[in-house]
């Protein structure tokens, strides 16, 4: 049985990483992760306010190694979180698109295990993803150190492993978003498109609306994105409430019980969407 | 036959969507070994039903058991291939990739994803994206698909769709060669000259009612033997006391000769006796309905009118 499951998730893995929009996906939030955590802000900030401190003072300490866990992952819950909401839809949307969900049926193991083995599939995607932009991080901060003279000093491995998992939980969370909404759409377009919209401004909107309203305040609290920045914000980046695209000025619930409802996300969404593909036919 | 010998046993089945009735109390029996043809004009049900064996579908009423479990259940599905409508992989994998895709899901060695796109030609081919593929190259990768797991039970829903005259004969020969043996193949199709050749049994559907089934044999009738002869009243009198003739009817067309036994009348005897007696004969030729018109006859208001009959012509004597 177990055997049988790995197999599965290792034939998954591999049709997701033979997918250049898999790689497509990782390549474009690399670049964003690079450009607006690093080279942006390097180039604009060094500029401006350097006149305003003293004179040989780095003005950007998040922009250094020693901070690259924070400045890295403060871009996961919003387009981190897009990029991975992507992934999920492309994971189980195509396979409507194609029918070959049809043809996956019609194979020994059932449908609960089907969708397993893809969800375990795309929760090992994920982890190239984090990977590989936290790479990044770590080599620009280490660029931009080199270039001021400073010394390359990174973190304990003690944070850049929560981080990791930080982000892991985050991108995971989004990906069964995009899981669900490719289940009840039957597709991918659709699924996207409300993903996205829901991703960068639906929750954004109600926030702001329900931020002024006093018995809406809790349901804040609830949001995949209040839950995602408040996991994000112990490892210290200013820029997590501060303003701007994609910054996020709170509410804020401790990071375990962000955890924890991030986690009974993952569990809801794949829930649904298991129910609905065990139930509905197969056109 | 028991239960045991039937691979297939659909009883009173039947698919709604709202008021529409798919698949209308359908009964369907297959037997273990046989070449089973599954007929019905486009929209009659045969692929909702097809469905509802494979688990995909679920009916809104009756019951079925494939292969003495229920359908789509992990007992049923390990001993049978399918390939339903057009055939769908992963475009951007190859064909040996999607099917080593389906190998590690069904938990069959990889190794035999080689033999069987051997089997269907397709080994040249089978490092280039599923996307690249003709059209009936991606049929025979379905049928190669179906045949990974060696099943017991063949289920191909219009596998010759698309194909060129060349790729449909390959295809009949194909499937021809997967029925022999103990392999049980259930095939539908609306091409009634392919179904024709290659059936063992066959099903007629319409409406999402079975209105016909037996062997091609059965479905067409008997044969009869069409004879032109002047006078006819005087030919019908000599014919009618050849032993093996059942019956004969007189229209304008000549006398139509109801055959009891194939083995005492052979046409050449006929002809002989008949202008032993002087009797002018200008033609004998067997009549026989196709597949086609006992289908069109069946499944189209307008068939049972028009009511083709195909003659095969096996002689024709003309006498100066």
């Amino acid at each position: 049985m177990l055997k049988r499951m790995v197999d599965m998730v290792s034939a998954e893995v591999f049709q997701l990483r033979h997918r250049v929009g898999t790689w497509v996906l990782l390549a474009i939030w690399g670049v964003l992760a690079l450009f607006f955590g690093y080279v942006f802000a390097y180039l604009i900030d060094g500029g401006e306010t350097a006149a305003r401190v003293p004179e040989g003072a780095f003005v950007q300490p998040q922009l250094l190694p020693d901070q690259f866990v924070a400045t890295i992952i403060a871009g996961f819950p919003f387009y981190g979180g897009a990029f991975a909401l992507m992934l999920g839809v492309l994971t189980v949307g195509s396979d409507f698109g194609w029918e070959t969900f049809k043809t996956l049926f019609t194979q020994r193991p059932g449908r609960g295990q089907v969708f397993a083995a893809k969800m375990a599939a795309l929760a090992i995607m994920l982890i190239p993803f984090v990977l590989f932009v936290f790479a990044l991080g770590a080599i620009a901060s280490s660029l931009i150190a080199l270039r001021e003279g400073l010394p390359i000093d990174f973190p304990g491995p003690v944070e850049i492993v929560q981080g990791m998992l930080a982000g892991w939980l985050i991108l995971a969370v989004w990906a069964t978003v995009g899981v669900v909404l490719a289940v009840v759409t039957r597709g991918t377009s659709l699924a996207i498109g409300i993903g996205i919209l829901y991703t960068l401004v639906i929750e954004g909107l109600i926030s702001n609306v329900a931020n002024q309203i006093s018995w809406m305040k809790p349901m804040i609290d609830g949001f995949v994105r209040a839950n995602a920045y408040s996991l994000v914000k112990p490892f210290g980046n200013a820029a997590v409430d501060a303003e701007g695209p994609g910054r996020f000025a709170g509410p804020f619930v401790s990071p375990e019980r962000a955890a924890l409802v991030l986690v009974a996300y993952m569990v809801i969404f794949c829930g649904l969407s298991l129910w609905l593909l065990r139930t509905r036919d197969v056109d | 036959m028991t239960h045991a010998d039937l691979v297939i046993d659909a009883r009173d089945l039947s698919k709604t969507y709202g008021t529409i009735a798919a698949v209308d109390h359908l009964d369907l029996q297959i037997r273990r070994g046989e070449v089973y043809g599954f007929v019905g004009p486009n929209g009659a049900g045969k692929t909702t039903t097809l469905r509802m064996l494979l688990g995909l579908i679920r009916p809104t009423g009756g019951r079925i058991e494939v292969m003495g479990a229920a359908p789509g259940s992990a007992d049923s599905l390990s001993r049978i291939g399918s390939m339903i409508e057009t055939p769908a992989f992963y475009p951007h994998l190859s064909g040996y990739q999607n099917l080593f895709v389906l190998a590690k899901y069904a938990g069959i060695p990889v190794e035999r994803v080689d033999s069987v796109l051997a089997g269907v030609d397709l080994s040249d081919r089978r490092d280039d994206a599923f996307r690249t593929y003709s059209l009936g190259m991606k049929q025979r990768l379905g049928v190669a698909a179906a045949l990974l797991k060696d099943p017991a039970l063949l289920i191909l829903d219009e596998p010759t769709n698309g194909l060129d005259p060349a790729g449909m004969a390959e295809m009949r020969s194909l499937i021809r060669d997967l029925g022999t043996g103990d392999r049980t193949v259930l095939l539908s199709s609306h091409l009634m000259a392919e179904m024709e050749q290659i059936c063992d049994r066959i099903g007629i559907i319409s409406g999402g009612r079975m209105v016909a089934e037996g062997t091609v044999d059965e479905l067409r009738g008997e044969d009869r033997l069409l004879i032109r002869a002047d006078p006819s009243d005087v030919a019908r009198d000599i014919v009618t006391s050849i032993p093996g003739i059942a019956s004969v009817d007189v229209d304008r067309e000549g006398l139509h000769l109801r055959v009891r036994d194939h083995a005492t009348v052979d046409p050449a005897t006929v002809n002989a006796r008949l202008v032993q007696q002087g009797i002018a004969v200008s033609g004998l030729q067997w009549e026989r309905s196709s597949l086609e018109s006992v289908f069109l006859s069946l499944t189209s208001p307008e068939g049972a009118a028009a009511d083709n009959i195909h003659r095969d012509r096996l002689m024709e004597v003309t006498h100066a």
